[in-house]
């Protein structure tokens, strides 16, 4: 997508707004350290849904009274009519995984163009519940798969049957009935190409737009089988579940390894959103107007964030650290707004010097809570052609003199330290699974995935160094003749002269390497809450907890489910 | 026959030329090509599907060499290189010529599957840059081929003929391609040697191709998918209790 000139001379020129330093912004720690915002890929969709008013209804329920069967959604956006489509099926406990490499679930489902009929929803119900072992055609743009909480789901049932409501601290702990193990868009299984959504399904030409329509319509799914299921277990004492517990109810989410490659191998489309997150900071360092509503409006969500924090359970010791130290400064946060608030760059720099990287990257995301006015319109501008071109022209001087500049974090590693090689990316005969090696002990090495950039950006400057002390005027043109090996990088070390925060900045391949910082990166562009790793390779978060349920669109909206709360216990609710 | 998306075809593709021996950077242009090719209606998979036999052979070949250079000409030998790994290379250095020089000449000896420079060309296009490409193919019968495209456009025009020429061994396995900064090239085959009709694809037919694709995916042959994913398998790391404990 083409940038307007107004959003180009923001970012560029004599007029461009005080973006942050790439050195700043782009370290992998604080990168790792992100939040939610309104500008994170959920808050974005659910502003169009609610601004549009999507009509959503139940075109098929066929659910027996365990709630397995089949049920379809009819979804009418302004522009087209589309289908999602769940297969409920019974699971035995043992079969119960949410690894990639597994191969049964609760529930599968499919988002579709149009309306489905008989035959196409057969064509349906043989492949979608075999996810990467079956087929679906171009009309298909999301497949995804999930499991239930053992620790939820039947709690939940029984308590609605009895005619009681879920106890709140059950659902602090775990706030989800579902957790998706997989939601697959973007061509994969034979689905509709990225290209043909983002030009003929306009409703989701945003990124990972259509993957999070399923995961909150899988949340409402959720609610809804819960709900059946009890009240066919028994209609005399069953209750329905209170409408503030249902939106505190989100779906799941267990991440891996395998959104590392991603964002290593995307860095136009990182750098997009890195970029307009940045942007957005600063028209808002400039242009926010700063008063004591705002500075009250500001007092009250740090609140919320301590209580969300509070609320947060893992097991995990660093991230509990990590969120003790958040929580530490909120605390410093609201005393020193409370002393001395004059404007947005003082308190950012007092920030930085104050505060962990999780409360200063906190703080942006209270701030761009702020101004929906200067930030939410930036949402638009998150898609990318995805596309590094070489510039043969470029003399290899200039290109040293780029590695030079643009590269030096990745020129300051010691890759003779077999320390710095210790690790290698590859990916696994079981499914194409992602997986980190030990480059001194486990076979693949020579197979491994060419995500180490600091290793290849170095690789490569010794040699343009070479060349050019024997030629100092070549062009890159020619120095890729004669190095062909070099084409990747090369290619896209130009590219990222231009895109600035395409580039996380770290040595992947090192033996202290934490990729749960990549992961968390890309989740909060997403919008999950609630982290919760289980290990350094993959963690557990909540998705949707606090969007608006499916009755409330059409109905008044203000987009404030940012760090959504615990509701009252239901006995206060009921009061 | 069986349906899958282009950007199944361009992964499986990756890992496909990542292990015969492809550079990275290579391995993603050649996989770019075949689909580019096969997107708009321009046989990519039938082309790659020709070469598979000697698709390993390319990594134990000489890397191409300049045979001869000046400021607007340049003669590379890519040692019976396929295209899909030396062609792009080659494209970029009359990209640079053509800029320096107004219009250059760029002539590529020992060269197979040629067709695969029409994706290399439309990317000059792309960037504003006029080239068109000519060769020629086959013992007994020779058929000759051409591409161009005009600066700053998106879709190239394409013709090929069964002519009467006869073999030349100078031609064979020979790519000429004209690159101009300058002028607009719009090359096309003569009547007077083509036996038959000349097949041409305008620029508006190969976009209409392509629109049908990315509505509708890709057929390919159930065969030629499992022979590319099963070349690519040559990635993949054998799975054991150890590599689990790295899985995330």
């Amino acid at each position: 997508m083409i940038l307007p000139a107004s959003i180009i001379s923001a970012l560029h020129g004599p007029r461009a707004l005080p973006l942050r330093a790439v050195e700043k912004v782009m370290d992998v720690e604080r990168l790792g350290a992100m939040h939610q915002s309104r500008l994170s890929f959920m808050r974005s969709l659910v502003r169009r849904i609610m601004r549009e008013c999507w009509q959503i209804e139940i075109d098929k329920l066929a659910l027996d009274q365990q709630g397995y069967g089949t049920v379809i959604y009819r979804i009418k956006t302004p522009n087209r009519v589309y289908s999602l489509v769940i297969f409920s099926e019974f699971l035995a406990d043992e079969d119960r995984n949410d690894r990639v490499i597994a191969s049964k679930w609760d529930l599968t489902m499919a988002l579709v163009d149009g309306e489905v009929d008989d035959d196409y929803l057969q064509m349906l119900r043989e492949n979608v519940p075999k996810q990467e072992a079956g087929r679906v055609d171009a009309r298909v743009f999301v497949l995804s798969r999930a499991n239930r909480s053992m620790r939820n789901f039947d709690y939940i049932v029984d308590k609605l049957a009895g005619g009681e409501q879920p106890e709140i601290s059950k659902l602090s702990a775990v706030g989800y009935l579902y957790r998706t193990t997989a939601v697959y868009g973007s061509g994969k299984l034979g689905m509709a190409d990225w290209e043909k959504v983002s030009s003929c399904f306009v409703d989701f030409n945003r990124p990972f737009s259509a993957e999070m329509f399923v995961c909150l319509m899988l949340r409402n799914f959720s609610l809804l089988q819960v709900e059946h299921i009890a009240k066919h277990r028994s209609a005399q004492s069953y209750r329905p579940m209170h409408v503030e517990i249902k939106r505190f109810i989100g779906i799941g989410n267990s991440t891996g390894l395998g959104m590392a490659p991603y964002l290593i191998n995307h860095p136009l489309l990182i750098n997009r959103w890195v970029e307009m997150r940045e942007l957005a900071l600063a028209r808002i360092r400039v242009l926010g107007v700063v008063n004591p509503r705002l500075q009250q409006h500001l007092l009250m969500l740090i609140e919320r964030a301590k209580t969300y924090t509070e609320q947060t359970v893992t097991e995990d010791e660093r991230q509990t650290g990590n969120n003790q130290n958040l929580l530490a400064d909120l605390t410093k946060l609201a005393q020193h707004i409370q002393q001395d608030f004059s404007g947005w760059d003082s308190l950012l720099g007092w920030s930085e010097l104050h505060c962990s990287l999780q409360g200063q990257e906190m703080l942006v995301s209270l701030m761009l809570e702020l101004y929906p006015e200067l930030v939410d319109e930036l949402e638009n501008y998150l898609v990318v052609d995805d596309l590094l071109d070489l510039d043969p022209l470029m003399p290899l001087k200039e290109l040293q003199a780029i590695i030079q500049q643009r590269y030096a974090w990745a020129l300051s590693y010691d890759f003779s330290s077999p320390q710095a090689l210790q690790h290698f990316w590859y990916r696994s005969q079981e499914k194409m699974e992602p997986r980190l090696g030990q480059a001194s002990f486990e076979p693949g090495e020579d197979r491994q995935m060419p995500l180490g950039i600091a290793y290849e950006v170095r690789k490569c400057f010794d040699l343009v160094t070479s060349h050019l002390q024997r030629d100092p005027q070549q062009s890159t043109a020619h120095f890729v003749l004669a190095q062909p090996q070099l084409r990747g990088i090369l290619r896209r070390v130009q590219s990222m002269n231009k895109s600035v925060y395409g580039d996380i900045q770290v040595n992947l391949l090192d033996e202290n390497v934490l990729p749960m910082h990549l992961l968390r990166c890309k989740l909060a562009f997403f919008g999950v809450g609630k982290f919760d790793p289980k290990s350094k390779l993959w963690v557990r978060n909540t998705m949707f907890q606090g969007a608006p349920l499916l009755d409330e669109i059409g109905q008044p909206f203000n987009d404030d489910w940012f760090m959504p709360l615990a509701p009252a216990s239901p006995q206060v609710v009921e009061a | 026959m069986m349906h899958i998306s282009m950007i199944e075809l361009k992964a499986a593709l990756r890992r496909c030329f990542e292990a015969s021996g492809y550079f990275v950077g290579n391995y993603e242009d050649a996989a770019d090509m075949i689909v580019w090719l096969e997107k708009h209606g321009l046989q990519g998979l039938a082309e790659f599907k020709s070469m598979l036999p000697y698709l390993c052979q390319d990594q134990d070949k000489p890397l191409s060499t300049i045979v001869y250079e000046d400021s607007g000409a340049i003669v590379i030998d890519s040692h019976n290189r396929s295209s899909l790994n030396c062609i792009a290379a080659a494209v970029d250095v009359a990209y640079l010529k053509a800029q320096q020089a107004g219009i250059a000449t760029v002539t590529v000896r020992n060269c197979h599957n040629r067709r695969f420079v029409l994706k290399a060309i439309t990317d000059c296009g792309r960037r504003g840059v006029s080239v068109a490409a000519y060769w020629q193919n086959g013992k007994n019968k020779v058929t000759e081929y051409t591409a161009s495209i005009k600066a700053g456009h998106r879709y190239p025009n394409y013709s090929e003929a069964l002519t009467d020429l006869s073999y030349s061994d100078q031609q064979q396995q020979s790519l000429t391609i004209i690159c101009s900064a300058r002028v607009d090239l719009q090359p096309s085959l003569k009547k007077g040697s083509a036996v038959g009709e000349i097949l041409y694809s305008s620029a508006q037919k190969i976009a209409e191709n392509k629109q049908h694709s990315v509505e509708q995916g890709i057929e390919i042959s159930t065969d030629l998918w499992g022979e590319i994913n099963r070349i690519g398998e040559g990635v993949l790391v054998e799975s054991t209790d150890q590599s689990r404990r790295g899985a995330g």
